[in-house]
């Protein structure tokens, strides 16, 4: 395409704010504004979130979810999750921090914990352990499901500011009240370090679980499973 | 079909564009022709003229963050 574009020495709109930014001439957004309506081209203010939002879209792991989950709002949120984990990566903490903020506004507080859930590998470690113990598919498909769409039953997700002593009745509550095979304590940063402060006393509580720590980053995960008693 | 990045046109060039196609900006956010502010259609927040995506399908105007592109992605499909 032709272009006439020039750079903006600081004066405009964007004056002290996007020094030497590309100015645009008339005639070039004119044609750009015709090639949009006739198909040819699309804007986006960075390029990257597109790439990051499309690598997830083909991703192997994504494909995998999708053998086992239905919901379509469900595998999105799965998707994001993935997505969490590759700004984490990438190092790209404020990006993260909004999408988090945007993962909440559209699918609340639940769908937050199921992103985070997927984000810091716990869904693929317990999909692991089902694995160890798979008698039908079908059941397998319903025990995913079942965290999923019931995830504050088996992962206390930490918040920054809870107390142990909060943290520690609620394992206790959540554990007494559903019985599960399962119980995760998850938190990050200054909630992982919560976790780590109360690992033994948790240890000490949730006798009928044996631990499995999972901590990677500021990430802290203490996967408990319920012993069977012959 | 092409991709435009506008990250490093200024703000009166984007202005300029959304005004070519229609819609209008205090600014800040992209405005609607009832001068409303124009939300992100899938996680509903107003959408900012240095943080925006503009897709065909009439002309949607999002948000650019992963979510709404994810959500753009499994309704319209991958055509970039």
């Amino acid at each position: 395409m032709s272009s006439e574009p020039i750079k903006d020495l600081g004066e405009g709109i964007g004056k002290g704010v996007i020094k030497g930014a590309l100015e645009w001439g008339e005639s070039f957004i004119k044609n750009l504004a015709n090639r949009f309506k006739e198909n040819e081209v699309r804007f986006i203010e960075d390029k990257n979130t597109l790439e990051i939002a499309k690598e997830q879209y083909n991703s192997g792991e994504l494909q995998i979810y999708k053998h086992y989950i239905d919901d379509k709002n469900k595998l999105m949120i799965l998707r994001m999750g993935l997505v969490l984990r590759k700004l984490e990566r990438l190092g790209e903490r404020d990006r993260k921090q909004k999408l988090r903020e945007d993962i909440m506004k559209k699918y609340e507080i639940k769908g937050l914990h199921i992103a985070q859930f997927v984000e810091n590998g716990v869904l693929n470690r317990y999909i692991g352990i089902l694995l160890d113990d798979i008698s039908s598919i079908e059941k397998f498909k319903d025990r995913i499901n079942e965290i999923i769409n019931n995830i504050e039953k088996y992962v206390l997700f930490v918040k920054t500011g809870d107390s142990e002593r909060f943290v520690l009745e609620s394992c206790l509550r959540i554990t007494t009240s559903n019985l599960s095979m399962i119980f995760i304590v998850s938190g990050m940063s200054s909630a992982a370090e919560i976790i780590r402060k109360i690992e033994r006393r948790l240890t000490e509580l949730l006798k009928d679980y044996e631990l499995e720590r999972m901590s990677k980053g500021d990430n802290e995960n203490l996967f408990f499973k319920r012993i069977l008693r012959k | 079909m092409e991709l435009i990045s506008l990250k490093e046109v200024s703000v009166k060039s984007k202005i300029a564009l959304l005004k070519e196609l229609g819609f209008n900006s205090d600014g800040e956010y992209v405005l609607d022709t009832d001068g409303d502010k124009v939300l992100d259609k899938y996680i509903e927040v107003p959408v900012k003229v240095n943080n925006m995506a503009i897709f065909p399908g009439t002309i949607i105007i999002l948000d650019n963050n992963e979510l709404s592109l994810s959500l753009y992605l499994e309704e319209f499909g991958d055509e970039f």
